[in-house]
């Protein structure tokens, strides 16, 4: 918690006849960080060499190629299919590899080759249509204006009729706001017939090479695309008949393939000399002593395995997240951000508990919550993994703290529960029912402010535990907290001074006191004090952050957003009840016509648009203005990140099992 | 010229009718301001996370700092009105 998994440097080394089986233990584990060994002078490989690859791993990538390459035919990807209960053993993967994957392969490659044709085809007659398009005005059949040897033939749009000075034949009609021209003429005259017509403005237009009047080969394409068409369809059902049928099979081959390709491949990243082998990894510590027995026992004990000491701060530690469940998809947002540093403060759990409570304060409204809750469950069918399934989770949590918030709130697609608000109001005086005071604006600004005062002040807290455990240095170490400590000072110390002089609701009243200075009393002396100390404090570190003094109240006032943003989603809410029921429906209803039913459908139809684009706009607001309040006002305050992702050699297994 | 006569009524009414053109101000300028500062933001922000994608997350922290410029509109305008 709060803090990355603890690491160990792993050191394995052992002579190169156990490559094999070390590889393969490595692989099952899935919990080996291989640290990718670089050829260089560094202190104790000298001369040592990068491995060879595994015998076989050419075989298997071809062969990989070929499933990779059916899966493409068919559709197929792992990442789209469930597991199944049975996972198919190796061994029959492997046979069936060499018994059916020929057969398979071509089988795919006849039925792409068939639609790609049958694709080709259908795009091949409906060119053709098109440039039959213009001749359909034309009666005659297109064969008999080809061939001529005495006479040339112009056949193009011309915008305005047009009559030759040479001897000719013409046949010009309207066309799609031109006309379509064809002209005869004597060949030794052709010349100038084209030197008129192009004056004229004619495009020329290829001649079709068809037997038939353009409207009797039209009619026959169409009907040629209509029965190719079925064709296709007729192959792309045998198509995905296969894919149901060889999907299992093609992912558990992947999955084996792509196993027995990166284990060949590991070596790769190993030191080696002539007879042996040295692997440098990381494992989580926990882990050392099960996978260092597993390779004792893999290899009959003839493997060494030992723990090396290593810098926590200098060297690129991997890291991997140390959460509880409930936080864990929060993580993902954190790695948009950035990956904590190892032995950095790690403040996933912080985001994943206030980041729904901030979505919430803002889109606090049940009927929005349950909408999006019931999205969040519609999209899972298609994030079934990854990042995308983590951001559904964070996204239902934050639809849950909506609804509760929209309870205390009283707020049902911008109507009123049939309860008063519990704490704070946000009903604003819209449509003829408003009733009451109106929204509490000073109090949830006031409350957003104490929320930003209070995340920021633990998150420079927290800058101060980072840097007392990872800076060595004693002198920069003191610089360091005692700086963070001013800019803490320098943000209460304002407090006081505000509260000296201005009674303010929801915060201490500390004005009225007698007056010691200037009409400044005992806390305002004792707030610019701590606001001066402050400064001396942060100008030690650096003076250059005495640049920055004016964010303490800009990154304060930054959390007002949390009430303004909510107000503005609200006030869309009940302006669009306003529009669509009252100034649209109500009066309908009052006395019922036909034409006043179409008015209320009308009316029903701003409702859904308004409140769907509300929504829309409550994602946007509720989610990107709460995590923007983490990145830019809380994770500045402590947070460098930059760790390098913990990524294990090894893949758990979905569809295949020994 | 027409002198109109000024009654209490009036005044408070125009005063109520000042505020709101106040609150309308302070928004939209404020809007302005955030869009013309997040254009370029943001068009560097899409090329720079087109090129890296690992940009993606400081990208948008990038865009969204000018946001604190109408959010203290908003802030002035609901004070303003309530």
């Amino acid at each position: 918690m709060f803090e990355p998994q603890t690491m160990s440097k792993l050191l394995i080394a052992a002579s190169k006849d156990q490559l094999e089986a070390v590889v393969r233990e490595l692989y099952r584990h899935n919990l080996f960080h291989i640290e990718d060994f670089v050829e260089s002078n560094a202190q104790g490989l000298e001369g040592c060499k990068i491995g060879m690859p595994l015998p076989g791993a050419s075989e298997s990538s071809s062969e990989l190629v070929r499933i990779r390459s059916i899966e493409n035919t068919y559709g197929v990807s792992s990442k789209s299919m469930d597991a199944d209960e049975q996972k198919m053993p190796t061994s029959e993967v492997r046979q069936r590899i060499e018994r059916e994957l020929l057969t398979i392969e071509q089988e795919a490659a006849a039925f792409s080759g068939e639609r790609l044709s049958l694709e080709n085809t259908i795009r091949d007659y409906g060119t053709r249509i098109a440039e039959l398009k213009p001749f359909t005005v034309f009666p005659a059949n297109l064969a008999d204006l080809k061939g001529f040897e005495n006479f040339v033939v112009f056949a193009g749009l011309v915008p305005a009729h047009v009559s030759l000075g040479v001897p000719n034949e013409t046949f010009i009609t309207a066309y799609d706001k031109s006309n379509l021209l064809i002209a005869v003429v004597p060949r030794e005259d052709a010349e100038e017939a084209e030197r008129e017509l192009f004056e004229a403005g004619f495009q020329s237009i290829p001649i079709p090479d068809e037997n038939g009047t353009a409207g009797e080969r039209t009619v026959w394409y169409t009907h040629e695309i209509t029965r190719l068409e079925g064709d296709l369809e007729v192959v792309s059902g045998r198509i995905s008949a296969q894919k149901v049928k060889n999907a299992t099979f093609l992912v558990a081959c992947d999955e084996l393939l792509t196993a027995e390709v990166e284990r060949a491949e590991a070596p790769l990243r190993f030191a080696t000399t002539e007879e042996t082998f040295v692997a440098e990894g990381w494992v989580p510590t926990d882990t050392v002593e099960a996978l260092t027995s597993d390779l004792q026992s893999a290899t009959g004990g003839k493997v060494f395995v030992s723990e090396v000491e290593f810098d926590p701060i200098e060297d690129a530690v991997p890291v991997e997240y140390n959460n509880p469940d409930f936080s864990k998809p929060t993580e993902m947002l954190m790695d948009v951000y950035s990956r904590p540093q190892y032995g950095e403060f790690d403040p996933t759990i912080l985001v994943s508990i206030v980041f729904p409570i901030f979505f919430g304060f803002i889109l606090g409204d049940v009927g929005y919550g349950i909408i999006l809750l019931a999205l969040g469950y519609y999209l899972r069918k298609f994030l079934k993994e990854g990042a995308g399934q983590q951001l559904l989770v964070v996204f239902r949590n934050a639809s849950i703290s909506s609804i509760i918030f929209g309870l205390l709130y009283s707020e049902f697609l911008g109507f009123a529960l049939p309860w008063d608000p519990i704490g704070i109001n946000r009903h604003l005086l819209i449509g003829s029912h408003a009733t009451g005071h109106g929204p509490d604006v000073v109090l949830m600004l006031v409350l957003s402010i104490w929320v930003g005062i209070l995340h920021i002040t633990l998150g420079r807290m927290i800058h101060m535990y980072n840097a007392s455990k990872m800076i060595k240095s004693g002198h920069l170490r003191s610089k360091v907290v005692f700086g963070q400590l001013g800019w803490i000072l320098v943000m209460w110390g304002a407090l006081l001074m505000l509260w000296s002089l201005f009674d303010m609701p929801l915060m201490p009243v500390l004005a009225g006191y007698p007056a010691i200075y200037q009409g400044i009393n005992g806390f305002g002396i004792a707030g610019a004090v701590l606001v001066l100390v402050g400064i001396i404090f942060i100008g030690r570190e650096s003076p250059l952050e005495l640049m920055e003094l004016p964010t303490v109240i800009s990154h304060v006032l930054s959390y007002a957003r949390l009430a303004a943003v909510g107000l503005s989603s609200v006030a869309i809410a009940m302006v669009t009840n306003y529009i669509a029921i009252e100034l649209i429906i109500d009066p309908q209803l009052a006395n019922l016509s036909i034409f006043g039913v179409l008015i209320i459908l009308i009316g029903i139809v701003v409702f859904l648009i308004g409140h769907t684009l509300n929504i829309a706009l409550g994602i946007l607001g509720g989610g990107l203005h709460s995590i923007r309040l983490h990145y830019v006002e809380f994770f500045t305050k402590f947070y460098k990140g930059g760790g390098k992702k913990y990524e294990p050699f090894g893949k758990l297994r979905k569809f295949t099992e020994d | 010229m027409v002198v109109e006569t000024m009654t209490i009524e009036v005044a408070q009414a125009s005063a109520v009718g000042f505020k709101a053109i106040g609150a309308g101000l302070a928004v939209g300028l404020t809007g302005m301001g955030t869009g013309l500062a997040q254009f370029g933001i943001g068009a560097a922000a899409v090329g720079a996370t087109a090129e890296n994608k690992e940009m993606f997350g400081l990208a948008l922290l990038f865009t969204v700092i000018p946001e604190t410029i109408v959010i203290f509109g908003l802030v002035v305008a609901l004070l303003l009105l309530f």
